[in-house]
């Protein structure tokens, strides 16, 4: 069989597997954001015991590989007696390495709005949450835009790493098609495909929707 | 104490850790009185005039600010006590610190909006209103990028006074801007003098202090070594400290308008636009 046939024939299996990894992104996504917002509050709220606790998470979770995060959440947390499906513990896994980073990006998104900002914002006489809601947080939204899409596609690239606790994800669907085949150049090659075309989709998207809040204000 | 008096300081003291940037300053303004701070750079001229507005806390001293007082020391003003401090004194900065993400006009509908809960239809027409009056209708849906320094000065100003302030702090607004610049934002504080607004300026320009200020203040040295009528205070000082710092400030001018460039810069703020270049407050 030609490369192309045995595209044709294994593609509706890698499409599923895409959307295993699609699922995998927005759900991680969701969690490290909701993680990265937490602990931004804490390392920069007034609780002493919270901002050193979101500190040291920081440094350890960046500091260890995403893969061993991955096997700490589906077969320690197993051992432990917490069972995660191997999709949970993925989004786990991700959710709490991503999480670190978009809290980094979301700080330095918020330490870039230069201090007079805030100082003429306050000497109108708005509130606390006046001055984040409409001054501080639109500019700092567009200083955490790069970086946070950047992030984005690496998370999707990542999402790969789930093969290794089984979850039926795109790379699983190259493997499992590489071995029955015995063709693991083509196949291989159209995950790479795959990935790559949606890559491309995708930082086109965020591209644009970049330049767009840009240009809104400019 | 006469009702007029809008801000009454008394005892400003301001120390940052075990360095005192200002001690036991006192100062009464009347409404529609007009206000000039000068002194050499570090004097603490623009500290003392952000204690105003509570951007700075202070150590020691009182502000009253017509029936709300800050005290120093102590417990924090409560939010009520600073919200409405804040919403009766306006300010503009020296680097006029306009909302980037907001239009001219969003920039200067904000403060009503969000404050006093002014419909959107409302603020704007106040906020257009305001730009007319220093000459930026046209530029009213430009972001502040957009703009020359002058006129982000001037829309600054706008933003402050779509708050109807009872009186406005300036610190240093034309010490950021270009030479060909200054005019025009003195041109837009003088007409506010002349309306009756209560001012009080952070600034360099000898001139403008002048020809526009009631009352000049002279701090040195974390104190107020000088203070009194305008044309008195820049034409005869009395202190030591006071004439020296003038002498320096008004003796380049001199030479420069003796000297070869005369011509050069014309018009009545070149002066001033000299002494700025030289006795700059920036840190």
């Amino acid at each position: 069989m030609s490369t192309l046939q045995l595209w044709g024939q294994y593609l509706p299996q890698f499409l599923a597997g895409l959307v295993v990894s699609l699922q995998l992104t927005g759900a991680a996504l969701v969690l490290a954001l909701a993680l990265g917002t937490l602990l931004v509050l804490a390392r920069t709220g007034r609780i002493r015991i919270l901002a050193a606790i979101a500190t040291g998470y920081v440094e350890v979770f960046r500091a260890v590989p995403v893969l061993v995060l991955l096997f700490t959440a589906y077969y320690s947390l197993a051992q432990l007696g917490l069972r995660l499906p191997g999709f949970w513990a993925g989004v786990v896994a991700l959710g709490a390495f991503y999480g670190t980073l978009y809290g980094e990006d979301m700080r330095s998104g918020l330490q870039s709005v230069d201090p007079g900002q805030r100082e003429a914002a306050v000497a109108l006489g708005l509130s606390n949450g006046a001055v984040m809601r409409r001054v501080v947080l639109p500019q700092a939204f567009l200083a955490f835009l790069p970086p946070g899409t950047n992030e984005l596609s690496n998370l999707i690239k990542d999402t790969s790493l789930v093969l290794t606790i089984g979850v039926t994800d795109l790379m699983f669907q190259a493997n499992a098609a590489a071995a029955a085949t015995f063709q693991p150049m083509d196949m291989f090659l159209l995950a790479g495909v795959v990935y790559f075309a949606f890559y491309i989709l995708l930082s086109r998207i965020l591209a644009r929707w970049e330049l767009n809040v840009q240009r809104r204000r400019s | 104490m006469s009702s007029d008096v809008v801000v009454d300081i008394e005892g400003l003291t301001k120390r940052f850790g075990p360095r005192t940037v200002f001690e036991d300053i006192s100062l009464q303004v009347q409404r529609s009185e007009v206000v000039a701070v000068i002194g050499p750079s570090g004097a603490g001229k623009s500290t003392f005039i952000r204690c105003i507005n509570y951007l700075h806390p202070f150590d020691a001293g009182r502000i009253r600010v017509l029936d709300h007082e800050l005290v120093g020391g102590g417990a924090p003003p409560s939010k009520a006590t600073l919200r409405q401090i804040r919403m009766q004194v306006g300010m503009a900065f020296q680097t006029f610190n306009l909302f980037p993400h907001l239009t001219a006009l969003g920039n200067v509908m904000l403060g009503p909006m969000e404050t006093k809960r002014v419909p959107a239809s409302d603020a704007r027409d106040k906020a257009m209103a305001l730009l007319t009056s220093v000459g930026l209708a046209d530029r009213a849906e430009a972001y502040p990028r957009r703009l020359s320094g002058g006129e982000q000065q001037r829309v600054a100003i706008c933003r402050a006074l779509a708050m109807d302030p009872e009186v406005m702090l300036f610190d240093e607004p034309t010490s950021m801007l270009d030479p060909e610049m200054v005019g025009e934002v003195l041109g837009t504080i003088r007409g506010l003098a002349a309306q009756g607004m209560t001012l009080i300026l952070v600034t360099h320009e000898m001139q403008f202090a002048k020809e526009v200020a009631d009352t000049v203040v002279v701090m040195a040295d974390g104190r107020v070594v000088e203070k009194g009528p305008a044309r008195d205070v820049l034409e005869h000082p009395t202190s030591e400290r006071s004439r020296t710092f003038l002498t320096r400030v008004l003796k380049p001018l001199e030479t420069v308008e003796d000297g070869q460039e005369q011509g050069q810069h014309g018009g009545q703020e070149s002066g001033p636009g000299a002494t700025t270049a030289l006795g700059g407050d920036h840190p």
